[in-house]
Formats: C-alpha cells, sequence, structure tokens
C-alpha cells in the first residue's frame, strides 16, 4: 500500500474531521505526494505531518464553530437571533415558534435527512436540545452533554456527570443557557453550571435529597439573572410537597423557595385539616414561562399525591374545612427575583384522577370581550383550554377540545367547574373517565404562531376503566399514584386517538383538526415558514400547513416514537428542523391501547436532524 | 463555596480511533522506532482525556411493561444448581427471610446465592423490581399478596407467612380503637390496603362521628408524629412497627391497640419471580408448604419473635 496515499487519506479525513480549513494538513499532503519516492524523507516529512496536525487539529477546533458561540446576555435572551433556539420553548414567552421561513410550504416536501446522531440508548429522555450561533447542546439520559456542530452534527465536546447508583437514569426535558455556561438540572436534584464552550464544570449544587424521591425531571429558565427550577416527585417521603426554587447564576445558591403545597396559614386551611407534613405532591416538573413586564414567572403546579382523594386525605370532607388543596393545579405568579406569590389561579381543586395543570404557559396579547388582555393559557390533562389575566390571575375563558366527562359546566365568570360526581374514583368501585390518566393532553406543549394568531395543541382521545388499588405490595416497592387504569378507546370514538388542533385565540373557533390512530407524541412546532411540525408514537415526524391542516410531508419512519419537543435553528446560514426519537413515559402508556404499533424493543435514542437540500 | 461530584469531560481534537488507525497503519508500513514513541505519545494524550463513564440502571416511571438499562445484554442464567435470591435490607424482615429462602433451597437440593439489595433510596416503583429479577436473582423475597395490584410480567408464590397492619398509639389508657374520640386522628401509613379499609369504614360513618385521617408517607414519620402528639393513633405494617421499634427508646412508649370494630388487614407474604418462571414458582410453593407443614418456618419466625403466622 503506497504510504503517502494512506497518510494522506488520514491526514485529510482528519482534518476534515476537525475543521472545515485545515490548510495546514492539505498543504503538507500535497507537498508530500509530489516529492520523490524516498521513504526516509517521507517518513520524516509525514511525522511532521502529524506533530504538526495534532497542533494544527487543537487550533482548528478550538477556532471554529464553538469560539464563534457569543456570551448569552439578558437582552438575548429576551429578542433571541432567529437562528437560535435558547430556552426550552425558544422564547420567554413559551410560544414554541421559530421565526425562520427557508423552509416553506411551497419546499417542505424536499425535506431530507441532513445528520442524525445515537444518544445515550435504552434510557429515556424527552430532549429539547437548545442551539446558539450554530452550536447545538443536548442532555442524553445517562446524564451525558455534548455540545455538537449544529450544522453537521460533529462532536465539539463532551461532559459526562455521574449519576449516583439509585438515581433515575433519564433525561430531563430542557436545559438553559446563561452568560457563556449551560444551566443543567439533574435527575438526583443537582444543578450544574458547565462551560457551553469547553464543558468544564464551574459548579455543581445539590437542591433535595434524591434518596427521599426528589428529582428534576425538567430544566430550568433563567429569568433576570436568575435560575428558576421546579420539583418533581414529591409522592411520599417529602412532607409538605414539592417547591419551585430560585438560585445564583454565579453559584447556584438559593436565592428564595416557594411551596408548591399551601403550608400551615396560607389561605387558611385548604387541605381538609391535613397537616402540612401529611400534605403530598404539588410537582413542578414543566418549565415555567416569564413575563418581563412584570418580572413574573408563570408557573404550573401538578397534582396533589396520592391521585384518589381519600387516600391523600381530602375526602370525605370534614365539617367547615376546605379540600382544595392549594397549590395543586394551578398557575404560581412569582416575581423572579424575590420569589414573591404574586397570584395564583387554581384551574382544578380537589383533583382525584391524576389531571395535572402542570403544563405550558403560553404568554399571549389578545383581545378578549373586546379589550387587549396580556393573557396567560394553559392546557390541563382534561384537554380544556384556559386563560387567565397574566397581571393579576382573572379567569377570562376556557375552550374544550377533545372528548371528556371530567367536568360538566364551568362558570362562565370564575372558571370554577362542575366535576362530574360519576368519574370520582372511590374505594370498593370502578369509575369510567375521559381522558385517561395520561391526559388528553400531556406534557408535549401547545406552541403559538403569530401568523395566524392560533395555538397549535397535540390531543388524544382515550378513556379509563378506574380501580382505587392498594398499591402497597412492599414496604419499598410501590406502584403509582395508587389507582388503576384500564385504558380503553373512547367509546364514541373513532379509533383515531391522536389528533392535532388549531385553536384561533382571538375567538376560540377551531381553525382545523388532523386525526390519526397512533397518538401525537411531541409538541408543536410553528414556523415563519407556515409550517407545524409535530411528531407521532408510530415513528413519524409530520409537517402542516398552519392555516389549511394539510399535510405537507411526513419522515419515513424512524427509530423509535418522537416523544419530544422539536425545534428549528439555524446554523452556516441554513435551516434545519430537529426532533429526538425515543420511547419515554407519559403517552408511552398509549401503548397499552395501540399494540397494533410497534417500537424497537431496545428503545433506541436518536437525534433527528432535517433541512432542504442544498 | 461550591459543592464538588465526580464528572467526565471530553474534547473533540483527540479523536482515538482516527489516530490509533493512522498510527496502526503507519507502524505496519513503514515507521519502526519513531512511530511506536510517537504512537506512545498520542495514547499517553489519549488515555489522559479520554471520556469515561459509569452504566447505571433504568428506573422507569410507572410503566406498564418494565424496561432494565441493557436489558437486551444481559443474557440468561446457564447455572441451574443455584437457587438466586434477592433480599432488601430495607425490607423489614430482610434478615427472616433470607433464612427461609435458604430452608426452601435447601428443601430443593440447590445452592442458595444471595444477593441483598442496599440501596438508600426511600421507595421505589415495583417496576423497579425487573432489573433486579432480570440481573441477579429469581426470586425477590417481601411482597404481599394483594389482588390486582400485580401487572402480567410479574407473578407471586405461595405465602410463607401471614402479618397484619397494626393500630399503634403512645396513650396508655388506649386500649381499642373502639374508644378513640372522633376528634382524635389516625394516621394511616399511605396507601395500604388497611388504610383503604379504614376510608372504607370512616366515610359510612355520620360526619361527626368520623375520626381525621391524616396519611403519612413514611413510617418514620408516623411514628415520629405518634409521638409529637400530631395523631393519636398510627396505623403500621406490624413487621414494620417490629423493626423499627427497637431503634428509638422513646418508640417503647407506643403500644399495639385492638382494632375493633374495624377487623383486622390480614395478607400474606411471598416471593416475586417473573411471570415465566412457572417451573421455580411451582418447586418453591411445594417446598414452602413442606416446610410449613414441618415447623420449619414457624421455628424462623420464632426465633425472630416474628409477628407473623403460617397457614398451612
Amino acid at each position: 500500500m503506497d504510504l503517502t496515499t494512506h497518510v494522506e487519506k488520514y491526514t485529510i479525513r482528519w482534518a476534515l474531521k476537525m475543521g472545515n480549513s485545515c490548510s495546514l494538513y492539505k498543504f503538507i499532503a500535497r507537498k508530500e505526494t509530489s516529492m520523490p519516492n524516498n521513504s526516509k524523507i517521507k517518513n520524516i516529512m509525514l511525522l511532521a505531518a502529524m506533530t504538526f496536525g495534532i497542533s494544527a487539529g487543537f487550533a482548528v477546533a478550538e477556532n471554529s464553530t464553538i469560539d464563534n458561540v457569543s456570551t448569552v446576555t439578558d437582552e438575548m435572551l429576551l429578542n433571541p437571533s432567529d437562528g437560535d433556539w435558547l430556552m426550552w420553548r425558544r422564547t420567554y414567552d413559551g410560544w414554541g415558534y421559530s421565526p425562520l421561513d427557508e423552509i416553506n410550504k411551497s419546499n417542505v416536501g424536499d425535506l431530507r435527512l441532513a445528520w442524525a446522531w445515537g444518544m445515550s440508548p435504552g434510557g429515556r429522555t424527552q430532549e429539547t436540545p437548545l442551539v446558539h450561533d450554530g452550536v447545538m447542546y443536548l442532555q442524553n439520559s445517562s446524564h451525558l452533554i455534548q455540545a455538537l456542530d449544529a450544522a453537521n452534527g460533529d462532536l465539539i465536546w463532551e461532559y459526562e456527570y455521574d449519576l449516583p447508583s439509585g438515581a433515575r437514569t433519564q433525561g430531563v426535558r430542557s436545559k438553559a443557557i446563561y452568560g457563556d455556561n449551560l444551566i443543567i438540572a439533574t435527575r438526583d436534584a443537582r444543578l450544574l453550571s458547565i462551560d457551553a464552550k469547553t464543558g468544564q464544570l464551574n459548579w455543581n449544587k445539590q437542591v433535595a435529597d434524591y434518596k427521599k424521591g426528589y428529582s428534576f425531571s425538567s430544566g430550568p429558565i433563567v429569568a433576570n439573572g436568575v435560575i428558576v427550577q421546579g420539583m418533581t416527585g414529591c409522592s411520599k417521603a417529602q412532607p409538605g410537597g414539592c417547591y419551585i426554587t430560585g438560585h445564583s447564576v454565579d453559584t447556584g445558591a438559593e436565592i428564595w423557595r416557594v411551596h408548591t403545597i399551601a403550608q400551615s396559614g396560607e389561605h387558611g386551611d385548604t387541605w381538609n385539616g391535613v397537616p402540612v407534613a401529611s400534605r403530598h405532591g404539588g410537582s413542578a416538573w414543566i418549565t415555567g414561562s416569564y413575563d418581563p413586564d412584570t418580572n413574573l414567572i408563570l408557573i404550573g403546579v401538578g397534582q396533589p399525591y396520592p391521585w384518589n382523594m381519600e387516600m391523600a386525605g381530602l375526602a370525605p370532607l370534614r365539617p367547615g374545612l376546605n379540600n382544595d388543596a392549594l397549590y395543586t393545579n394551578a398557575t404560581l405568579a412569582i416575581d423572579a427575583n424575590s420569589g414573591e406569590v404574586q397570584w395564583h389561579h387554581q384551574y382544578l381543586p380537589t383533583d382525584g384522577l391524576d389531571l395535572d395543570y402542570v403544563y405550558e404557559r403560553i404568554l399571549v396579547d389578545s383581545k378578549f370581550n373586546g379589550k387587549e388582555r396580556k393573557q396567560v393559557v394553559t392546557i390541563g390533562k382534561i384537554g380544556i383550554i384556559e386563560s387567565v389575566d397574566r397581571t393579576n390571575g382573572e379567569w377570562l375563558w376556557a375552550k374544550e377540545t377533545s372528548r371528556q366527562n371530567v367536568v360538566l359546566s364551568w362558570d362562565k365568570k370564575t372558571g370554577e367547574k362542575t366535576i362530574n360526581p360519576d368519574t370520582i374514583p372511590v374505594a370498593g368501585e370502578t369509575t369510567f373517565n375521559c381522558p385517561a390518566d395520561p391526559g388528553a393532553h400531556a406534557w408535549q406543549p401547545a406552541a403559538y404562531s403569530p401568523l395566524t394568531d392560533a395555538l397549535y395543541i397535540p390531543t388524544i382521545e382515550f378513556c379509563s376503566n378506574t380501580t382505587v388499588n392498594s398499591l402497597d405490595p412492599g414496604e419499598i416497592y410501590t406502584g403509582g399514584g395508587r389507582q388503576t387504569y384500564s385504558r380503553v378507546e373512547h367509546p364514541d370514538g373513532d379509533s383515531n386517538i391522536g389528533q392535532v388542533r388549531a385553536i384561533n385565540m382571538t375567538d376560540q373557533s377551531e381553525m382545523w383538526q388532523y386525526r390519526q390512530r397512533a397518538p401525537i407524541t411531541s409538541s408543536t412546532l410553528p414556523t415563519g415558514g407556515g409550517i407545524v411540525f409535530v411528531g407521532s408514537m408510530d415513528r413519524k415526524f409530520l409537517a402542516f400547513d398552519d392555516t389549511t391542516g394539510e399535510m405537507l410531508w411526513s419522515s419515513g419512519k424512524l427509530s423509535n416514537a418522537l416523544e419530544s419537543f422539536p425545534i428549528s435553528y439555524s446554523a452556516g446560514g441554513k435551516q434545519y428542523v430537529a426532533i429526538m426519537a425515543n420511547h419515554k413515559s407519559g403517552l408511552g402508556r398509549l401503548s397499552s391501547i395501540t399494540p397494533d404499533i410497534q417500537l424497537p424493543p431496545d428503545n433506541p435514542a436518536t437525534l433527528y436532524v432535517f433541512a432542504l437540500p442544498d | 463555596m461550591f459543592e464538588t461530584w465526580p464528572g467526565r469531560i471530553w474534547k473533540a481534537p483527540v479523536r482515538p480511533v482516527p489516530l490509533r488507525g493512522m498510527i496502526l497503519s503507519i507502524t505496519n508500513n513503514f515507521l519502526r522506532l519513531t512511530d511506536t514513541l510517537f504512537a506512545l505519545a498520542v495514547s499517553f494524550l489519549v488515555t489522559l482525556i479520554s471520556p469515561g463513564g459509569v452504566v447505571l440502571a433504568a428506573d422507569p416511571e410507572f410503566f406498564d411493561v418494565p424496561f432494565a438499562n441493557n436489558q437486551w445484554n444481559i443474557g440468561r442464567r446457564v447455572d441451574d444448581s443455584k437457587l438466586r435470591y434477592c433480599i432488601d435490607r430495607r425490607n423489614p424482615d430482610w434478615e427472616l427471610a433470607a433464612e427461609i429462602v435458604d430452608a426452601v433451597a435447601g428443601a430443593l437440593l440447590l445452592e442458595p446465592q444471595r444477593y441483598i439489595v442496599k440501596s438508600e433510596i426511600v421507595g421505589e416503583d415495583l417496576t423497579k423490581t425487573y432489573a433486579l429479577l432480570l440481573e441477579h436473582c429469581d426470586i425477590l423475597m417481601g411482597f404481599k399478596l394483594i389482588p390486582g395490584t400485580y401487572a402480567d410480567w410479574i407473578t407471586l408464590t405461595r405465602p410463607y407467612y401471614h402479618a397484619k397492619y397494626t393500630y399503634v398509639t403512645a396513650d396508655p389508657d388506649l386500649l381499642t380503637l373502639a374508644t378513640l374520640a372522633p376528634t382524635r386522628a389516625i394516621g394511616p401509613i399511605m396507601g395500604t390496603s388497611a388504610h383503604i379499609r379504614l376510608v372504607s369504614y370512616v366515610k359510612a360513618l355520620p360526619a361527626e362521628a368520623r375520626w381525621p385521617i391524616y396519611p403519612m408517607g413514611t413510617s418514620e414519620l408516623m411514628l415520629e408524629s405518634l409521638l409529637n402528639g400530631t395523631i393519636d393513633v398510627g396505623l403500621i405494617w406490624a413487621p414494620t412497627f417490629w423493626a423499627k421499634r427497637p431503634q428509638d427508646p422513646a418508640y417503647a412508649a407506643l403500644h399495639v391497640i385492638d382494632s375493633t370494630p374495624l377487623p383486622a388487614t390480614t395478607l400474606g407474604v411471598g416471593a416475586l419471580l417473573l411471570s415465566d418462571k412457572v417451573f421455580l414458582r411451582t418447586a418453591f410453593d411445594m417446598a414452602v408448604t413442606s416446610l410449613i407443614e414441618d415447623g420449619t418456618i414457624t421455628d424462623i419466625i420464632d426465633k425472630f419473635n416474628f409477628p407473623a403466622t403460617v397457614n398451612p
């Protein structure tokens, strides 16, 4: 074999890996190939090439994409570059909208795979990649943090956080970037600050004891220079439930703490007389939004634990007491700097069905009853869209989406709901409720497009025969929230379990609805090109016309269910759309009623990035 | 000021595979001493900054079908002369359970192979047992026989003992639940079969006759709440109370009361297996029956002064 050819192949391949222009390598390789066939001279030259090559390799990498990454300022977070995706839902208002329009209705049909990246296999994650200045940041289920060149998927650096034994080896839905650092939440309830250029750990802060069940399943938002992080896992050994904390971006030190369960004396007693130590739940397991005008974090709180009201001590209601269970299933409006709760609104008091109202908080300024209102919109598991004035917590309107039988009606002024008593689980009976526990709408958030003034909502329709069960099989090993849900299709359904719905924000009318057999398992992604992207449990990534709902493009079958948060970004002047394939929890529970949708047993996790051809 | 935790970092400039490829091919073709020295130098550099990592078990969240990390690589056992069993030190009966299963192994002429779960996690989802049953054992001791509780992927043996939930109080004058005033609170361990039975009874009473019920997340919280007066009566798995009581002198003030007017909630305790272990389950059941009949299990229970009974 000719050494010249061999070495040139490797040097160039390596050079190409190292950067776009490794002129030193190419120069030496060219020079070397033009020399006479003298092996000794060749060897010396080759050694020189290798030696210089290593240096050049470092130099190229250190001056390539990663070195162009700029410091993320407060101004950038307030007004991000069109090509960046700097936080969970891209912008503080939680829209999940990308203004990029290179990919549009006329050319989306040409979309094809640009690159893919295998992530830690076997774990479960619902990843939201972040992209800044052409660098993509990922958190694998193993807590391997990676920086990739967003244009081609080349690995730039990676940092592995060693989860302690016993902590869940699962992903965390989102992360933050601020200054020169990534802010990472871990499954063992720590916050990490990692240099975005080098992957070096800056600081590491333990927020709670994971051995007692505390955990982070979603990451933080950085608002006005404060890291705001919600806690989850407060179902057993966490007297007094969960909390939301504010932390210093410089050290991770805790600045403030807001309990998501009302403490003694807060708003009277809304827990049926149960002492604080016996109040459980209130997980803040989804990242909040931020209104810079009021400096308020708008964040959701989950349901009480156990799910069954009788088990939670909320029923039977004792005379003269209240069992609303504040602040479960509520929005908390928290001052980002002081941690003071300015207002709260509870959507579903006394929840006995695991029907969280913890999900997305979308901030939209829109007319209501002829007046412009600053609204915060959310959708609970029941699938009812609800809007509240985000300056004061006043309830504004609600709109039902998918079929449900839990809420019979609601007060048009206050939003107070009348619950169907037949759906409330009680010991010794089996009750029938729609939706089932994963919800008609789940952690996959809706998105808002300013082009159409519409919310794009992933929903599912299914029901459950629900039985209160004593799930105490072991002293340590228990199960769920102490109810058993036997999930079935809706009796009046058409077997199309998954839907995407477009709802006009001004008059709450439905613009279009797409229905299919497979559950919709990702968030929606509207773009400036008039496209709405969404992922499906049957391994397809879909693109719809944002005004008509016409399906314009579908990927081929990918490696796994698309249970994650698609994003769009630009790198090197080109628009990309990315989504991660993985079968996680949540709607993964629908597999019991969709056995026809086969998924790979080894649960691969893969990031797919699509773009138009060059 | 900063807390530390191990982590590993890797940066792009050094790529082990291409470098090794270069080094190997050059060595094979021409270079001798110089390339070897070069290879050593680069290898040292690679070693310095190569990433590392650990493989940890996954823990699904309320999954219908469990999952264990790398489950497709775990493989199958080949040594059928051993009875591989797991005991969990967090269970109150773990030492007693070990003696029982050792006796079962002896009855089956198998060599017992013990795996002790030493986790400090306070509570875990039942699906976490899947990884244990794949990796470490065929039998996991210490599970209550509760109808409708277990998914299809697991099964239970017959019970090797029966135990009950007990009402406990710090009030020396209180001897039976029947005399507990409706103003006084009961704190059951949350979500247990006995808790459901208590709630079902209480809600059948007139509102003014109902005891307040304060669910307790852990036995530690319940015992503490008894001592500080937050609750007047606790409801706890008798083996747990048996194990906790010697751990704190203050618990000596606590005593068990009669559950009247409620019947005692008694449950059988057996071992957990993957549902395809049909032959082992049958053999285990037969061995337990034999050991109950010959008094072996009773002797073990008596030895530990354990609050349980055996039923043929």
